[in-house]
């Protein structure tokens, strides 16, 4: 197979390939999942990262990562990736953030033992 | 070979979520990428809690109202196909999203499938959120070139002489399948043939089925 299809066809554009049975997996959200989904729409609706920009944005993470990271983890990573493509964020601030999130985690736990 | 990857994640059980869980990596940047947004005075925190409604209000039975209507009311079958989001929107079901929507008749000649074989574009504001298998690999990659085979491992035959039709969503265009309406329910109310039209009916993968209750 030559390396053109990988310029015709990128991860995500899957219709019509070979794979496995169907199983019928579901499963409830997690309360995580639901706020990124919500996250999601409203970001849509403030024409900050649109539905298609989103589909590209998972694209982009490259066929490792959407295989080993889960629909929501593909989904919020790529937000942070479109936000500091678009200068609304920096990795620096998300990753101070980050911090603080799991500082106060931590000290809520403190209190509550 | 099978797509053994992460997309599998539902298949190991998830641990009980408790207060004091220790939130995951992606669950943690979910949470600063949100706050740090509200802080900027992109959106409101309450917007966030608002659409969290708006989704735990959406299920299928938003759908399977709109289905048992248009097999009630041949005019407004006739206003469904025309143009699908009018006519939800006439029963009160509201779009919160840009999304067109396209009803697909099934009849005895034409059965509809629907997909997303790019990702998982799906009717929300009508169906709410879609199922595990389909936004997963097996789903998306073949039923737009082996439906039939597909179809059988939902356990649905599909005569050869029947054609079927694969519609595939976009970002801004989805699908909802009109399913046939099964014999024998000339009698039923609007509301009792709603209560037999299910998810998978509206995405095509199973036809509705009507087993009259023995008295």
């Amino acid at each position: 197979m030559g390396s053109e299809l990988l310029v015709k066809k990128l991860p995500n554009d899957i219709g019509g390939e070979s794979a496995g049975k169907i199983e019928r997996v579901e499963h409830e959200l997690l309360p995580w999942e639901k706020r990124c989904h919500a996250l999601a729409d409203v970001l849509d609706f403030h024409k900050i990262i649109n539905t298609e920009e989103k589909r590209r944005g998972v694209e982009a993470l490259g066929s490792e990562m959407v295989g080993k990271l889960t629909y929501y983890e593909r989904w919020i990573a790529a937000f942070a990736n479109i936000l500091f493509q678009k200068g609304i964020l920096t990795p620096g601030e998300l990753a101070v953030k980050m911090e603080e999130v799991e500082r106060r985690w931590l000290a809520s736990q403190q209190s509550a033992s | 070979m099978t797509d053994h990857g992460h997309d599998h994640d539902h298949d190991h059980p998830h641990e009980a979520i408790t207060a004091d869980e220790r939130p995951g990596y992606y669950e943690i940047m979910e949470t600063a990428v949100r706050e740090l947004l509200v802080e900027r005075k992109l959106f409101g925190a309450d917007e966030i809690r608002r659409q969290i409604e708006v989704l735990d209000s959406r299920t299928p039975t938003l759908g399977a109202k709109v289905v048992a209507r248009a097999w009630m009311d041949p005019a407004y079958k006739e206003r469904l196909l025309e143009n699908g989001r009018t006519a939800c929107e006439e029963l009160g079901i509201t779009f919160y999203d840009d999304t067109q929507l396209i009803v697909l008749e099934n009849t005895a000649d034409v059965h509809n499938l629907i997909v997303c074989t790019l990702c998982s574009c799906y009717p929300r504001p009508v169906l709410g959120l879609p199922p595990d298998w389909y936004k997963l690999k097996p789903y998306r990659a073949r039923a737009v070139h082996e439906p039939r085979a597909v179809l059988e491992e939902f356990g649905t035959h599909i005569p050869d002489d029947v054609e079927i039709r694969v519609s595939d969503s976009t970002a801004v265009i989805r699908y909802l399948v009109l399913p046939l309406r099964p014999a024998g329910t000339e009698a039923l109310s609007e509301d009792e043939l709603a209560d037999l039209v299910t998810r998978d009916a509206m995405i095509g993968v199973i036809p509705v089925s009507y087993e009259k209750e023995a008295a």
